[in-house]
């Protein structure tokens, strides 16, 4: 006897679809899985007995092979429990074939016959509405999520059998609420809590308006792992298409609570954090790592002097092309990493280097390999680098407090439409994704501005490599300022983001 | 010095060239003929000018054969006054003999005068007020920052500094002078029309356009022979009343220059450094030899009898407005948020001042405030909060 399921097996953040038959026959009963089964589909042999079972449906007590195919996919996750119990199924005649035909299943079943929440729900609904079918059977858990596919029907089940029911026509499922049309929801935090910093708060503004990098360089106490977490506040909100791939990124990692992503991700790993966990990857099963999980968000690296040297050579190629390739032996796999670096670090290894309070203790030579970490290949990558100082009391006293978020953030929009209108027919979003000669030609500098930028060049304050990043950073500060060219004061603005530790360096020999 | 040459001293005086030695027409353009000469030492030209009284007739004696190298008198029998007059013109110089009025005073009196210059931009300054600050080329960022500092109080006080623009400290004496917008005076081992060190170009381009004056006594397209530079040194020590070395490695050309400095009995100051540090030979052996210890630009100017007076500083700094409203804000290491509060404006437009300010050398960034950079305060300002901003 015969019978055969669609199911979807994730691979990085693509759904693939994968043939689930299963025969029954003669012979002493066990279950064979064939077709390259990743560890825990294997699992699912041992699950899916008793799930049936639980659900009062008959377990065929006969030799039972189940094929997954295309045979040359590994597949992977537990989500291929419901489609392999639905092929044993539909096998034994238990739920009849030709209604099965047009649907995908997806999920994780417990040995009670419920359908446990399973990662990667929305990468199955993606793949199936790309497939044409007509629409997924997926666990009760994760049906808001498979909803934000359009066209696609979406039933949501508490357990196995009320799969079984819905096929046999005799279980209805509850309609899934739409998802909501407010596309940011509001933060937790605001850019009006930080008192002072107006300078760093400007730098953030810019970074959020041209889509840069920062660094910021600060002792403890600044205010650094504050003034990063409100940058996500001040970028404009996310289109759906980026809602909804931020959404697939978290389903695929099981950290979403539910619904669609609104709010623009903010991820801060420890700087113990190993490669793989950063980066993206897993010995069995591929993950996705804390880059793509801040995409369209900002990743945010606190204490960048003592990240492991690999984890941060790796964030090279997320930078520049906005993904990651992950090759393990599990296979390859690519993940949208598109997203704003925010680093901290201290000035010097003590922290108090250029504080007005304290006194650095640092000895020169250890300053010298501290400051060494803090240039190279992937810091070229950053726009903005700014010195952030720790306010003494007096210098607080009086502060009013800043603009809130939303009023910046209107700034930041109008700028970045203006990019946008811009450089429709470049590919590229905003200044800071430009490459450095198409940065030259579209800066649209004056010619006061062009003169100011050579001084600057003649007096060594700018290398070739800095030049571009303040002129891209110019550029920014003129969308902010509505103007269509760069003038002399966006660009002495500009030069104001490329302090540098060295820069610090005459003050600790002097 | 070796002691050969101080007897030459005990000798005094020492020659130098014959008057009416380049007067007439001819005579220059035999002068120029003799400045591109490369074989004939230049004290051995300088013996057959004082025999032969005038440049035609000590042209005449080498083709003649009677002094210099058989090249030289090939090369004396080719050369045209007029191509090496066209390549001067070329490059915007004028040349600069002997008997011209033009030639400064203060060169009359050294050791082997030149006995013309090729001059690009200004006038040569008063030897009064003329200081050289010399060091090595290859010297540390805190070399760097105490030429550049002061070259910009010499600047600010009305004293012309004088230099071989060189890397390193060179560049950073005339960057200094440049950023208090006072002439300076750069002279150079090669023609004027070659760039090196490269990456000159632009600075040699500011100086000229600043005001300040580029010379050489080496003709347009001579290159820059390593043995020009020590020649080179004692125009920059015999332009000035006095002579700043900064760094300078046991062997460095700034020996030379303070040598020659001695030599012409002006006067000789020196920035200490640590005994251990290689940079500090040449300062600290000045020093034990009687060079006088400077601490820095404040200490230079007491030592001249010179005072920065505020009204005059901000007649030679042409500082907008706004700068200027912002720079009076710095007391001591300030936050741009709070001259932004202090005066009304707006962080970008502080911000916008301060880097303005920052590029031309007042102003510098420590750990996110802002301080000035002039150590030596202008009088009228001197306020007893500035203290905090000194402490070091």
């Amino acid at each position: 006897m015969y019978g055969k399921v669609t199911g979807v097996t994730v691979v990085g953040v693509r759904g693939h679809p994968v043939t689930v038959e299963s025969h029954v026959g003669r012979g002493l009963p066990s279950l064979t899985l064939t077709g390259q089964p990743g560890a825990a589909v294997q699992d699912a042999r041992d699950r899916i007995r008793p799930a049936i079972e639980s659900a009062k449906l008959e377990w065929p007590l006969r030799r039972v092979v189940v094929n997954l195919v295309p045979g040359n996919l590994r597949k992977e996750g537990p989500g291929l429990d419901l489609p392999v119990a639905m092929s044993v199924l539909a096998a034994t005649r238990q739920v009849p074939s030709s209604r099965l035909r047009g649907w995908a299943f997806a999920g994780e079943l417990s040995l009670r016959g419920s359908l446990v929440s399973t990662p990667g729900v929305l990468s199955v609904a993606i793949a199936a509405a790309r497939q044409g079918l007509r629409g997924v059977v997926v666990p009760e858990a994760n049906a808001a999520e498979a909803a934000l596919v359009e066209d696609l029907e979406v039933v949501g089940a508490p357990a196995l059998a009320e799969v079984v029911g819905f096929f046999r026509g005799s279980w209805t499922p509850m309609p899934i609420p739409g998802p909501g049309d407010d596309p940011q929801r509001s933060h937790l935090v605001d850019l009006s809590e930080i008192r002072g910093q107006a300078q760093a708060r400007r730098a953030l503004e810019v970074a959020a308006a041209g889509g840069h990098n920062v660094l910021l360089i600060g002792s403890p106490g600044a205010g650094k792992t504050m003034l990063a977490r409100r940058l996500p506040t001040i970028l404009p909100a996310m289109s759906r298409e980026e809602a909804l791939e931020v959404t697939q990124l978290h389903s695929v990692a099981g950290l979403l609570q539910g619904e669609l992503v609104r709010e623009r991700p903010f991820r801060s790993p420890h700087h113990t954090v190993s490669p793989a966990a950063l980066l993206g990857g897993g010995s069995a099963y591929l993950r996705p790592g804390e880059v793509s999980l801040a995409t369209h968000g900002v990743l945010f690296l606190d204490e960048f002097t003592e990240f492991r040297r690999d984890a941060i050579e790796g964030l090279r190629q997320p930078l520049e092309d906005g993904r990651v390739v992950v090759t393990r032996m599990a296979g390859t796999a690519e993940f949208p990493a598109r997203f704003t670096l925010v680093a901290a670090a201290n000035p010097c290894p003590c922290g108090y280097r250029g504080d007005a309070s304290r006194r650095c203790m640092c000895r020169d030579d250890r300053i010298g390999v501290y400051t060494a970490k803090l240039s190279g290949p992937l810091l070229d990558r950053v726009d903005i680098r700014l010195t952030v100082p720790r306010l003494t009391k007096q210098e607080l006293l009086g502060q009013e407090p800043g603009e809130p978020s939303a009023a910046v953030r209107e700034r930041v929009e109008e700028a970045r439409a203006r990019q946008r209108r811009r450089y429709v027919d470049l590919g590229s979003f905003c200044n800071a994704q430009l490459p450095g000669p198409v940065a030259r030609r579209e800066a649209r500098m004056s010619a006061s501005a062009e003169s100011l930028l050579a001084e600057a060049v003649d007096r060594h304050a700018l290398t070739g490599r800095g030049f571009d990043r303040v002129l891209k950073v110019a550029r920014t500060i003129a969308d902010l300022a509505g103007s269509e060219r760069v003038e002399p004061d966006h660009v002495v603005e500009a030069l104001a983001y490329r302090q540098t530790p060295s820069a610090l360096e005459l003050e600790h020999v002097g | 010095m070796s002691d050969e040459e101080t007897d030459v001293l005990a000798d005094d005086p020492w020659p130098v060239w014959p008057d009416g030695f380049a007067a007439t027409p001819e005579d220059v353009r035999a002068l120029l003929v003799l400045s591109a000469l490369r074989g004939i030492t230049p004290r051995r030209l300088l013996e057959v000018a004082v025999e032969r009284g005038t440049a035609a007739a000590t042209l005449a004696w080498i083709r003649a054969g009677r002094a210099g190298s058989e090249n030289d008198r090939a090369f004396a029998r080719t050369l045209d006054a007029d191509a090496i007059a066209g390549a001067a013109e070329a490059c915007g110089a004028r040349f600069v003999p002997w008997d011209s009025p033009g030639y400064p005073e203060q060169l009359r009196t050294i050791h082997d005068p030149p006995p013309g210059l090729f001059v690009a931009g200004g006038v040569f300054p008063d030897p009064t007020r003329a200081v050289a600050i010399v060091g090595s080329r290859r010297c540390t960022d805190l070399g760097r920052e105490i030429a550049q500092e002061v070259g910009r109080t010499l600047g600010l006080a009305g004293v012309a500094v004088v230099s071989g623009a060189a890397r390193g400290i060179d560049a950073a004496a005339h960057e200094g002078a440049l950023s208090a917008e006072a002439p300076t005076v750069a002279v150079l081992g090669c023609g004027l029309d070659v760039a090196y060190p490269p990456g000159s170009r632009g600075l040699l381009r500011r100086i000229r356009s600043g005001g300040g004056t580029v010379a050489s006594e080496y003709p347009p397209g001579v290159p820059p022979d390593p043995w020009n530079f020590p020649a080179r040194n004692r125009i920059v020590a015999g332009l000035c009343s006095a002579t700043v070395v900064v760094e300078g490695a046991e062997g460095s050309g700034s020996m030379i220059t303070a040598e020659h400095a001695l030599e012409f009995g002006r006067d000789v100051f020196a920035i200490p450094g640590a005994v251990t540090s290689p940079l500090a030979f040449v300062p600290l052996r000045l020093i034990r030899e009687g060079a006088t210890l400077i601490r820095g630009a404040e200490d230079l100017l007491e030592d001249l009898g010179l005072e920065l007076v505020q009204d005059e500083v901000a007649g030679r700094v042409d500082l907008s407005e706004a700068e200027r409203r912002v720079f009076d804000r710095l007391v001591g290491p300030t936050l741009p948020d709070r001259i932004a509060f202090e005066l009304g404006a707006s962080v970008p437009e502080v911000v916008g001042a301060l880097m303005r300010l920052e590029l031309r050398g007042f102003v510098r960034c420590v750990g996110g405030r802002y301080e000035s950079t002039l150590k030596a305060r202008p009088r009228a300002a001197a306020s007893g909060s500035r203290s905090a901003g000194e402490e070091r």
